[in-house]
């Protein structure tokens, strides 16, 4: 499960509304279900509270948000209930009355543990927060922690990257992303429509885009992954995924079902729900997902506009093969030489792409994770 | 709509003509707006270019196929007369539709910018038309400009065109004032066409296309004769005969008429399923009373650059070859032969007008036929002499030039350029026709600032950006023509090109030796920046014979990762992997290296500063 805020946007003073609607928008999804499979569904193993920023909601909204969904979805006994948290002293939330709402993992958005390159990339907070949230987080008894960082940052050398890595592991987290600094167009995608899941970038967002993808390098990028990935191994973390590492225990279970392609439900302006055939989204726009959940005119809520999507069977294939090969897992050799994908799966081993990890089964290499996307295309 | 019978004019209140203009200078809003003022188009129809029905044509604003039309004028003589406009291209490359279109008329109006003057190829236009016997009616254009000097450009048809500033027409298509003293002027001093039409039928066929309900469709221009519907007829020159479907003419869409008599230009609807049995060229009589003799027909189109076309993907051949056929039909000035390269498979070496013409085809055959193709280098067609004797081979293709060892001596092709630029770049024109081995031959002042410059060079070094240079060194002020000269020999060898250590006989190209190091730089550089990286490094140089003389490397890709794929992503991450694989797919394999299209263009531009 997963409320997303991701494309929210909006003054402080619609949170209440905000919160109404994503309230009435949980009870028209669990009616939903409750309709197609009976009561007696099997708990969540997860839920995830993310995009935008959910640690500025209020603790109680947060807590009643975790109940609502016990309530109608059921939450297993040993779920993972993940919040994103920007560290800044005023985004960060507080670390015990999120614990107490049922919090088990705070996903920290991090981003550099470089002042110099927090400020390039707009940030407001500095390194030290993000110190003092992971402090907070452990002092509260927040159970995994988990930091987002960035490559292939303008400005960013691979000697100021790996400083900003040891600085993050000295913090002891438990988990860890490192994303490329991705600086896409999602209006240029057609992502931003009525029904979009995507708001317009702002022209400043735009320009800031532009000039920064400029000094983007994608050689010194590779170099920056090579370092965290033999760095992290060190360190005891398990490059789980392609961009996620974590200490033995702390994977991100929520995460892992996406790669497995599980079903999961969502809520929340831009958020994706997939039923395991389907994938169907909300759309971004914040006013039109408050006019149908929080009318206000006295009026029922009504589900808010958005689409839905059904890969046939040969990409919902080629779907299972790509994320599975996200991670460190792989996929098993027998299914790698059978099946339609086989001969590209053969063609990724020869060109080093691939390699056998044992038990059966075959998983990118280093140069294969740099280079999956020279893979997942054949396979789409 | 009005009946056929409403189109039925006398012959001595006939009138053909054309209209010739530099590109821009508004050929086509003048046409448009004869068309206006005669109700040929009724106002809510009426959207800028409409000769231009091809979609190519709106896009890049310019005429490529000749077109007619028929409009109807009641003159201040009270009298209403027939008048057939025989619209012509206005780029260098299609001159050879020009002199066809103008074949069919007795006169043409001259449309000179008025604050543009004469150019390059206003001289050939006029000179085409005046070789033709046709009357000029000479009008200056745009004078609602505030840069138009009509004073001055009236002086320059005077000097270098010997027109009396008496006969010239001051007019504003845009604005509309002038239109009727051109209609006035296409009636009065225009003579209508000759011809009897009680004679045996000739009737020249200057266009056609192929129709999936009437089959061929022949324009016609007739010269002699009547023809009525359901006539049996027969073209000359190939023998088919058929019976008339349909003829009419041309309102700009096509009106069925019952008769066409003598001077009057229109279509007729054959029947015939093959276009080749009603050529362009051929002379339409009827059966029952043959003319004695066909009339003198064109001279077949001359390719002047040829290309190879190739699928991108190699199973698409047989939908090319058929899409070829199909465009042949409506555009029979490109040539086409099966060949197959080692780089690029089984395509066909295709010969053009000029280069906007091979641009125009593979773009026509892109879109209406939905394929993915790639062009190999254009060349010019080379003569090359044997030492073992025998007449000289013809050479359209790079990769076919024999070997070194058996080669005497490589003629090119050279053509004199017209240029008409302001005296201030005369330097700088200088040097980029020297630089392209160019002999200055002469130069003449046309008005106190401009100049007619003429240069003779090879015509391969015409083709490669020669007009955009020219273009951008006198901030598009130059204009050019070129006509051809005949061949000559030079120091000219094979430059070839390996990729990945492999050659690609799709990226040779002929070259003056002086000019080869240069030229192999030049190519490899704009190659290393044009072939994207892949999983491996990839050398690309440039030999003569197995003598390198240029490399550059593009280095092996390292990254080519999506950062986050979490739930919300998954859809859109495989869109990206979707059209990555698409642009993959646009590509060429050359061995194991992915090539783009644009790569076998790469020696169009030379980056000279």
């Amino acid at each position: 499960m997963v409320v997303a805020g991701a494309a929210a946007r909006g003054p402080r003073s619609s949170i209440g509304r905000y919160l109404r609607a994503v309230e009435a928008e949980l009870d028209l999804r669990a009616d939903a279900l409750d309709e197609r499979f009976g009561r007696a569904r099997p708990s969540l193993g997860s839920l995830y509270l993310g995009g935008g920023t959910p640690s500025l909601l209020p603790a109680p909204a947060v807590a009643r948000l975790v109940e609502l969904v016990r309530t109608r979805f059921g939450l297993a006994p040993d779920a993972e209930v993940t919040i994103e948290a920007n560290p800044g002293p005023d985004d960060r939330g507080d670390a015990g009355e999120l614990r107490a709402a049922g919090v088990t993992r705070l996903s920290i958005g991090a981003q550099s543990m470089n002042d110099a390159e927090l400020r390039r990339l707009g940030r407001r907070h500095r390194m030290s927060d993000t110190a003092a949230t992971v402090a907070a987080a452990r002092g509260a008894g927040i159970p995994s922690i988990s930091l987002d960082l960035l490559y292939d940052v303008p400005d960013q050398s691979v000697a100021t990257f790996a400083s900003s890595l040891e600085a993050a592991l000295a913090v002891a987290p438990d988990h860890l992303s490192l994303y490329a600094l991705t600086l896409d167009d999602p209006a240029a995608e057609g992502l931003t429509g009525p029904t979009g899941d995507h708001l317009p970038p702002s022209p400043g967002a735009l320009r800031w885009r532009a000039a920064a993808r400029a000094e983007q390098d994608e050689d010194r990028a590779a170099a920056m992954y090579e370092l965290a990935f033999t760095r992290l191994a060190a360190a005891g973390f398990r490059g789980y995924e392609i961009s996620n590492w974590a200490r033995p225990g702390h994977e991100s279970r929520h995460n892992l079902a996406y790669w497995r392609r599980d079903p999961h439900e969502a809520v929340g302006p831009g958020a994706h729900a997939f039923d395991g055939v389907e994938r169907r989204w909300n759309a971004a726009h914040l006013a039109a997902y408050l006019g149908a959940l929080a009318p206000g005119d006295g009026t029922p809520p009504g589900l808010p506009p958005g689409a839905a999507e059904t890969p046939d069977r040969r990409a919902a294939a080629a779907e299972q093969t790509i994320l599975a090969l996200r991670l460190d897992t792989g996929v098993s050799t027998d299914e790698a030489a059978t099946g339609p994908l086989a001969p590209h799966l053969a063609w990724a081993r020869d060109a080093g792409l691939l390699a056998s990890i044992g038990d059966g089964r075959v998983a990118l290499t280093t140069r294969g994770r740099l280079l999956s996307n020279e893979l997942f295309t054949k396979l789409i | 709509m009005t009946s056929g019978a409403g189109y039925r004019v006398a012959q001595d209140r006939l009138r053909n003509f054309s209209i010739i203009a530099h590109i821009d200078h508004g050929k086509s809003t003048l046409a448009d707006r004869l068309l206006e003022v005669t109700h040929t188009v009724e106002g809510r129809q009426m959207m800028s270019q409409v000769l231009d029905s091809m979609d190519l044509e709106r896009e890049k604003g310019i005429t490529i196929k000749a077109r007619a039309v028929r409009l109807e004028y009641t003159a201040r003589d009270g009298l209403t007369y027939g008048l057939n406009l025989i619209d012509t291209p206005g780029h260098v490359d299609f001159s050879y539709e020009v002199s066809r279109s103008l074949q069919a008329c007795e006169g043409a109006i001259l449309v000179v910018d008025a604050a543009q003057g004469i150019e390059a190829q206003t001289l050939a236009n006029v000179h085409l038309a005046l070789r033709e016997n046709l009357t000029i009616v000479p009008v200056i254009n745009k004078i609602d400009l505030p840069s138009a000097q009509p004073e001055v450009v009236m002086e320059e048809l005077e000097t270098v065109l010997a027109i009396p500033r008496e006969e010239v027409i001051l007019a504003s298509a845009k604005e509309g004032t002038g239109i009727e003293d051109i209609l006035e002027a296409i009636v009065t001093r225009i003579p209508p066409p000759k011809g009897d039409p009680r004679e045996p039928l000739q009737g020249l066929v200057f266009d056609s296309h192929y129709d999936p309900y009437k089959g061929v469709i022949v324009y016609v221009r007739l010269a002699a004769g009547t023809l009525h519907v359901h006539d049996r007829i027969r073209l000359m020159a190939s023998g088919a005969e058929a019976e008339l479907l349909e003829l009419g003419v041309f309102r700009p869409q096509l009106v069925p008429v019952k008769t066409l008599v003598a001077g009057e230009v229109g279509y007729v609807a054959t029947g015939l399923k093959n276009v080749r049995e009603a050529q362009v060229g051929d002379t339409v009589t009827t059966v029952d009373r043959p003319a004695a003799t066909p009339l003198p027909g064109y001279q077949a189109a001359k390719s002047l650059v040829f290309a190879g076309i190739y699928p991108v993907a190699g199973e698409d051949y047989p939908e090319l070859r058929d899409a070829i056929e199909k465009l042949h039909l409506n555009d029979a000035s490109f040539s086409y032969e099966p060949e197959s390269s080692v780089a690029l498979g089984f395509g066909f070496r295709c010969g053009f007008l000029g280069l906007l013409h091979m641009e125009i085809v593979q773009e026509r055959l892109e879109r209406e036929f939905d394929l993915d193709l790639i062009a190999s280098a254009p060349s010019v067609e080379y003569e090359v002499t044997l030492l073992t004797g025998g007449p000289p081979v013809q050479v359209d293709n790079p990769a076919k030039l024999p070997p070194i060892g058996e080669i005497e001596a490589i003629a090119e092709p050279w053509v004199r350029a017209s240029i008409v630029t302001p005296s201030s770049y005369i330097g700088p024109l200088m040097e980029l026709s020297t630089n392209r081995r160019g002999a200055f031959i002469d130069l003449e002042y046309i008005d106190p600032v401009r100049v007619l410059m003429r240069f003779e060079l090879p015509l391969a070094e015409l083709i490669v950006d020669y007009y955009d240079q020219l273009k951008t060194r006198t901030a598009g002020y130059a204009s050019l023509d070129y006509e051809e000269i005949g061949y000559r020999t030079g120091d000219l060898v094979k430059l070839d090109v390996l990729v990945n250590a492999e050659p690609v006989d799709a990226l040779s190209t002929i070259v003056a030796r002086e000019k080869a190091p240069n030229v192999g730089r030049t190519l490899t550089a704009r190659l290393k920046e044009l072939i994207p990286r892949q999983m491996f490094e990839i050398p690309i140089q440039a030999a003569i014979g197995s003598h390198v003389i240029a490399r550059e490397t593009v280095r092996a890709l390292r990254k080519n990762v999506l950062a986050k794929c979490y739930g919300g992503d998954i859809t859109r991450k495989r869109k990206l992997l979707e059209k990555q694989k698409e642009g993959k797919r646009r590509m060429k394999r050359v061995g194991s290296v992915e090539i783009p299209q644009e790569a076998f263009l790469a020696m169009l531009r030379t980056d000279e500063a």
